[in-house]
């Protein structure tokens, strides 16, 4: 028996709808080719634009006063935007979907969605990942308290809820946003009481180096951020270390060292920040081969030029190549001039794909190239900090589940020795957050004990990658039947308790589709 | 922790724990929580301790809470609606327990 594959459901699927998604969406439907964008927040633009389209509407005095304060980086994205919308209209090429969460992605271009209470599978000829980033996980003493929040948190808060923080504010970490958080909190009127930065003057040294004419910019501009922090009476130290937060049901106060001095503050809101990361949660569960990358000390999806990914999976359970491409800073982290350049590359990668078009332009790919060329300067200015040593034994890894690393530790000396038994074992990684936050710490911890060196090793992502509601599963749509097949008969003659190894499939085999080898 | 850049618009009326709150339409849950000082969102499984949001762009799952009779859903992705109904999550839920009122 055979079953036809369904038919694909647009030409592109995109996961994301930041600057690369929505550049690559346009570019897309420019070329007359059907886009569906699905997307977590309720409107486009990405962590980057957040809410701008409502920001920009405000008259008030208030919302007047936020735009001043996000500045021009913020406003720059409402052209890409409006671009957006004009093909998001009925039957205009895109179909944007947002307050969408994607909880699978498998290679053929398979894409299974939630929205609300409703869920199901879409297809496209071609996938694009363009889910963006994550701050770096920087596990420390106390950083589960409420009242710890990372840069990004705050500044989402100020974009998308119009909150700003009160109280004593302590900022420390590294990185362009947290300077740049800064800036934008005293435009506000919220005067921190420390700026707590882990890098040093030796970075910014050793960043020289890597200058080239493209990073003239954001030096300028960071530097001035500097001055008028320092204008504005802001206490700035540099080589903080040791970072710890303490309180009872809340912070109270956050004690560090710097220059060998341990100091005390009292702090209502503790605000860290440790540079960004891509976000390995989609390429990870749609077993895309993952590489390690060292200056950023993050993993990335491996890729070509133009963000076509690999499967690693084995050939038996996947029909057909790989259509999976990564944009953006779920490819590479650039930023997002970056991420709006490599947008149009994929896109156009896409459309040769589709036979349509020769591929990325030259002219394209210079402009990936120019805009991460400021990259390898940030990366030496702001190296990692608050992550930089592992975790002491007492400080917890994985939020979810509660384990320290000493609690890891100790498996990993009793014998756990690879991710999955370590996740088996500890449930570390199984909590709500499916290992965004601990994954990085465990792998460093078991190369750490067992003196392993290469790419670290990551959990293998299952789908659902996100909660999903038994009610929405229950009326799930757009199934393969062929998948229904496999997967329903998958577990039966196998692993039976009987059917010993040298048993084989036993009847209903024959209704097997492409079933996996074991 | 928190205070407002400016006053609420376009009210919309959601109650947490059966209290009655207002929040700007467009507003996600965790936004209505943090603006009204609430100390924490859940408390843990394991341990009981408190977390509020975290990473408020869908990363950490600190953010949990029940959502219309719907446990563990993420207060920072959910838009706030007239008359919805958000509750804490306190530790681990009981087994056996309707969750809808
Ligand atoms: S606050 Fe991190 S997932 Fe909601």
């Amino acid at each position: 028996m055979t079953l036809n594959a369904p038919l694909p459901d647009a030409d592109v699927v995109i996961v994301g709808c930041g600057p690369s998604g929505m550049m690559a969406a346009v570019t897309l439907a420019e070329a007359g080719r059907s886009v569906i964008v699905l997307d977590m927040q309720p409107c486009p633009g990405g962590q980057i634009f957040r809410n701008l389209e409502a920001n920009l509407c405000d008259a008030s005095p208030a919302g007047q006063s936020l735009l001043a304060a996000l500045g021009p980086a913020y406003r720059a994205g409402a052209d890409l935007i409006r671009r957006f919308r004009a093909f998001s209209g009925a039957c205009s090429g895109i179909d944007y979907r947002p307050q969408t969460t994607v909880w699978e992605v498998r290679p053929d271009g398979t894409v299974g969605w939630l929205q609300g209470m409703n869920a199901g599978y879409v297809r496209g000829r071609q996938v694009l990942l363009a889910h963006g980033a994550m701050e770096r996980p920087l596990p420390f003493p106390g950083w589960t308290l409420p009242g710890v929040m990372t840069a990004g948190a705050v500044q989402t808060l100020l974009k998308a809820g119009r909150l700003k923080p009160s109280g004593r504010v302590v900022l420390a970490g590294t990185g362009p946003l947290l300077l740049l958080l800064a800036n934008q909190l005293h435009q506000l009127g919220v005067k921190p009481a420390l700026m707590g930065r882990t890098d040093r003057f030796s970075d910014a040294v050793r960043a020289a180096r890597h200058l080239r004419l493209g990073g003239v910019l954001p030096l300028v501009k960071g530097l001035g951020w500097l001055g008028r922090l320092k204008l504005a009476g802001v206490e700035t130290v540099t080589g903080l270390e040791t970072l710890a937060a303490h309180g009872k049901d809340g912070v109270e106060s956050v004690s560090f060292t710097v220059g060998g001095k341990r100091r005390t503050l009292p702090c209502d809101l503790l605000i860290v920040h440790d540079g960004i990361v891509p976000a390995i949660d989609i390429p990870n569960a749609a077993g895309l081969r993952l590489q390690w990358d060292g200056p950023n000390a993050s993993w990335r999806p491996q890729t070509t030029v133009d963000g076509l990914g690999s499967s690693s999976l084995p050939p038996e359970l996947y029909a057909g190549p790989c259509v999976l491409r990564v944009t953006g800073d779920a490819r590479k982290i650039g930023g997002a001039e970056a991420a709006m350049a490599h947008g149009v590359v994929a896109a156009q990668a896409i459309l040769a794909a589709l036979d349509h078009g020769m591929g990325p332009s030259r002219a394209a790919l210079r402009a990936v190239g120019k805009a991460l060329s400021v990259r390898p300067f940030l990366d030496a200015a702001f190296p990692p900090g608050l992550a930089r040593a592992l975790p002491g034994d007492e400080t917890i890894v994985c939020r979810c589940e509660e384990l320290t690393a000493g609690d890891l530790r100790a498996k990993i000396r009793s014998g756990f020795r690879n991710m999955d038994a370590l996740r088996g074992e500890t449930r570390c990684g199984m909590g709500p957050c499916q290992g965004r936050s601990c994954m990085v710490t465990a792998a460093r911890l078991l190369e750490d004990e067992t003196s392993a060196a290469g790419c670290p090793p990551t959990c293998r992502g299952r789908p659902p990658i996100r909660p999903i509601p038994l009610g929405a599963v229950a009326r799930l749509s757009g199934l393969d039947p062929r998948a229904t097949i496999r997967l329903t008969l998958e577990d039966k003659p196998e692993n039976a308790p009987e059917s010993g190894p040298e048993s084989g499939p036993e009847h209903g085999a024959e209704d097997m589709v492409d079933a996996p080898a074991h | 922790m928190f205070s407002d850049l400016g006053p609420i618009r376009d009210p919309v009326t959601l109650f947490v724990d059966g209290q009655a709150m207002s929040a700007s339409a467009g507003d996600s849950v965790a936004v209505c929580l943090l603006r009204a000082g609430m100390s924490y969102n859940r408390l843990t499984p394991v341990s009981g301790a408190p977390r509020l949001p975290y990473c408020m762009i869908g990363h950490c799952f600190e953010c949990l809470v029940e959502i219309d009779g719907i446990g563990n859903r993420q207060a920072c992705l959910t838009v706030v609606r007239e008359g919805m109904r958000v509750r804490r999550q306190a530790g681990a839920p009981p087994a056996l327990e309707g969750s809808v009122p």
